[in-house]
């Protein structure tokens, strides 16, 4: 049944784009900025695992991890080494926006560079059956997307509700300046926020990577639907973003019946723009930082 | 000249404005006093239309503005400034009173076909013989001098002090072609003989028949200078009368010491 | 051959003077943080192409391309005038995804990925610009139009209320003066040279598709904005020369020619980071970006 496919579709997609946009609204509310290199993290995710399990060998799980580890901490590079000079020069936010679309430039095309433009595949648990659900076909690797993304939904919760690290990144994320007199080290939760971030999108790159396939441009085009759910969901919030991608992924799927499906992208962002004209602060958002 | 009627804001579970109603009388200055946080700029923000009311109108020689858009409020011959000093910080002296006083600018044809102001003219060492715009250079001349502002025309804002700042500021605001000036804290952080200065240059304006309303939460800045001062608190209006009235007024005195 | 080689980067360096400066004008005076810059050269070579390939006169196109894309000009102020300028930033960004997905889908009329081919060249008066050194003395008149009237216009009191509108918007409005207006004139009028410039670029290489106006191509004129000076007529004039100069030389080096194209954008990106590290206001810019 076709309704049943396009809402398992939606439901797949929807994981991906929640795990950007979850890791993207983590990065904005503690650091106050639109760190847009995050497309880097996702690109780099599956292009490490392609490295380490396609052409270097590894086992699968060893090269997974080792490719989230390095991306996480390439993240909190990003941070290191480009954002944090940037802001100690007092840079204002557009700056370190521009700083940030450099970075994702700069990486996409080293990504080129060393793996060539072409589309390529990581051929893991990707050609098995598919089992039939309600009349629409699941293969396990989207059950397996779908479960994981839920599965570090709940954990990120409970990160974020439960332990001091979280909370200090609460603490900080509204109100910087009352966090650090009462002795939260700022540097150290923006740092794990870039770490937390990056790792999310690091398994949305080697999801998506395993479901369809890499591109250089796999994280530009992600981020933006990544931006995008966040602005449906509420940017302030990381738990709004969420539901935010899920509507994102369902939105495009069920755009495309109607439409041809080459319009999925141009449904997308047509609703980032409605979403800005209308509603910025999203659906689950607060109305800080949007409007003058 | 300009009434407020019944204006109420509240933001969230604080009501900024409650209910305030009252009169401005032309060619008077007026002085709205209060400690902090009692609601008076916002009042202003509010007459600005920076800041929407929740009930309420503004009426301007009879006629309602609360609906109108900020910019056309100012142009209505609203003239006002603002607790922080808001400035052009890369534009120079000359080039904010020449923005203030210009009325053609926004249209792109005539700004073209225009003579243009070079700022070369406003070097001190060079004396301005040339004769296009001169209406404007000698104006933009009068004003700078009129508020005390000793310093070359082509200074950027970025090389002014604080004080010299706020000289600009409120240049700008009597440049601008108005019927009334609401000034908000005029004297804010400023020395003592600048505050005098202020005071002489508002007192001038008052002789030329201005309608001036002016914030301040400091009591003996105004006494000497409003013919008439409201006082508000926690976004009420609590007393109004003369200087006099208001000096000896126990309602005023809580307020102030907070009982 | 060399000479040939050189007409070619002249070319180039005009229609980036005209595109930088335009960016400029928006982003260094406006301070309004149009990312879709790219996407609008390329509603400008598109319209342009589609118009001629109609028998429409070049000259007809190439005005109705500039106006056109103007259009989006205003489309973008009014739909994202209150939004902050980073949002303002990804909201141009998320315009030009559109833009180039519908360049890519629409393929009735744009062919999609297979793009254009077989553009004319610009013919008018009974003239046809067929040679290259033909074609440089057209880019090099438009350029100089262009750099003149741009400038007319910063030096105008109706620029100065421009930069008035990047300093302190509401600080305008307050002097009753109606900023959105001013911001949609702004970037309609750094849309139309946009598109100008789309179309002297698709007479020029005779053929265009989607990825010219990809994200890449928009680092470069950012590069080239911001490297060159925000707010700096003098900077988006010589930025181009120097960093086109720059990086055409990288053809000389003995590399695969699959390499030259990630390398130049990789050292654009550099730059970009290098001069918003150590000079954000750019070499000749006196300002700091909104």
């Amino acid at each position: 049944m076709v309704f049943m496919q396009l809402f398992v579709n939606s439901l797949i997609i929807g994981s991906i784009y929640a795990l950007v946009a979850a890791g993207f609204s983590l990065i904005y509310t503690t650091n106050k900025f639109l760190h847009i290199a995050h497309g880097v993290s996702i690109a780099l995710g599956g292009y490490l695992l392609f490295l380490f399990f396609n052409l270097l060998g590894l086992p699968f799980a060893g090269a997974c991890i080792i490719a989230i580890v390095l991306t996480s901490l390439i993240g909190l590079a990003m941070y290191q080494f480009v954002y944090l000079p940037l802001q100690k020069k007092k840079a204002s936010t557009i700056i370190l926006l521009i700083a940030s679309l450099a970075i994702l430039i700069l990486v996409q095309n080293l990504i080129q560079l060393f793996f060539g433009a072409n589309v390529k595949s990581i051929d893991y648990l990707k050609v098995r059956e598919g089992i039939s659900v309600f009349g629409a076909i699941i293969t396990p690797l989207q059950i397996i997307i779908v479960l994981i993304a839920l599965t570090l939904f709940v954990l990120l919760y409970l990160f974020m509700k439960k332990t001091t690290l979280g909370k200090n990144m609460r603490a900080v994320s509204d109100n910087k300046e009352l966090a650090s007199i009462i002795g939260i080290d700022y540097k150290k939760v923006a740092g794990a926020s870039f770490l937390l971030g990056s790792m999310l999108a690091a398994v949305a790159g080697i999801l998506i990577g395993m479901e369809q396939n890499i591109e250089p441009v796999m994280g530009t085009q992600l981020i933006i639907k990544g931006f995008t759910a966040s602005i449906i969901g509420g940017i302030g919030s990381v738990a709004g973003v969420i539901p935010g991608a899920y509507i994102l992924g369902f939105a495009e799927n069920f755009g495309i019946w109607y439409l041809p499906s080459g319009y999925k992208d141009a449904i997308a962002f047509g609703l980032l723009f409605l979403f800005l004209l209308f509603r910025p602060q999203g659906l689950f958002g607060l109305k800080k930082g949007v409007k003058q | 000249m300009i009434e407020i009627k019944n204006i109420t804001k509240k933001f969230g579970g604080i009501t900024a404005l409650d209910n305030i109603s009252f009169k401005i009388e032309k060619e008077k200055i007026t002085a709205i006093i209060g400690p902090n946080g009692s609601g008076k700029s916002t009042l202003f923000h509010v007459i600005s239309h920076l800041i929407e009311a929740d009930r309420g109108e503004i009426l301007l020689d009879g006629h309602e503005i609360q609906y109108l858009p900020d910019y056309w409020i100012a142009s209505l011959g609203i003239s006002r400034t603002f607790q922080e000093v808001r400035l052009f910080k890369n534009l120079t002296i000359a080039e904010h009173i020449e923005i203030a006083i210009s009325k053609n600018d926004q249209s792109l044809f005539k700004s073209l076909f225009k003579k243009e102001i070079s700022n070369n003219q406003y070097d001190n060492n060079n004396n301005n013989q040339n004769n296009n715009g001169s209406n404007n250079s000698k104006k933009i001349k009068e004003i700078i001098a009129f508020v005390g502002l000793e310093k070359p025309l082509n200074t950027i804002v970025t090389e002014l002090s604080y004080g010299q700042r706020k000289l600009l500021d409120l240049a700008v605001a009597i440049a601008k072609p108005h019927q009334l000036l609401m000034l908000d804290e005029p004297v804010a952080g400023v020395n003592p003989a600048l505050r005098e200065k202020i005071k002489q240059v508002i007192r001038e304006l008052q002789k030329k028949g201005e309608t001036i309303i002016i914030i301040e939460h400091d009591m003996n800045f105004v006494m000497d200078l409003a013919d008439y001062i409201f006082v508000m608190d926690y976004g009420e209006l609590i007393a109004e009368g003369l200087p006099k009235e208001i000096q000896n007024n126990k309602k005023v005195l809580d307020a102030y010491l907070g009982n | 051959m060399i000479e040939n080689y050189f007409i070619h980067l002249l070319i180039m360096i005009g229609i980036y003077i005209i595109l930088t400066l335009s960016l400029n004008l928006a982003l260094g005076y406006t301070g309004l943080i149009n990312l879709a810059h790219i996407a609008l050269f390329g509603i400008g070579a598109y319209t342009s192409t589609l118009l001629t390939n109609a028998n429409v006169p070049f000259l007809l196109a190439f005005i109705i391309a500039g106006l056109f894309t103007s259009l989006f000009g205003y489309f973008l102020v009014f739909t994202t005038n209150k939004l902050k300028g980073d949002y303002l930033a990804m909201a141009t960004l998320g315009f030009s995804f559109v833009v180039f997905s519908l360049m890519l889908n629409l393929t009735e009329i744009t062919r999609g990925p297979l793009g254009i081919p077989g553009i004319k060249k610009p013919e008018f008066f009974g003239f046809i610009i067929e040679s290259n050194y033909a074609y440089l003395i057209f880019v090099a008149i438009i350029c100089i139009l262009s750099i003149l009237i741009i400038t007319k216009i910063i030096k105008s009191p109706f620029g100065r209320l421009l930069q008035a509108t990047r300093d302190d918007e509401l600080g305008l409005r307050i002097l009753g003066k109606n900023t959105f207006s001013l911001k949609c004139k702004a970037l309609m009028i750094s849309a139309f040279f946009a598109g100008i410039a789309g179309s002297l670029f698709a007479h020029y290489i005779t053929f265009i598709d989607p990825t010219s106006f990809a994200l890449n191509e928009l680092i470069l004129v950012l590069t080239l904005v911001i490297v060159g000076g925000i707010a700096s007529i003098k900077g988006s004039i010589i930025a181009p020369f120097i960093i086109i100069f720059l990086t055409e030389s990288l053809r000389f080096l003995p590399l695969p020619s699959s390499f030259v194209g990630p390398l130049r954008e990789i050292i654009y990106a550099l730059a970009l980071l290098l001069i918003l590290y150590f000079k954000p206001r750019g070499i000749f810019g006196k300002v700091d970006i909104a």
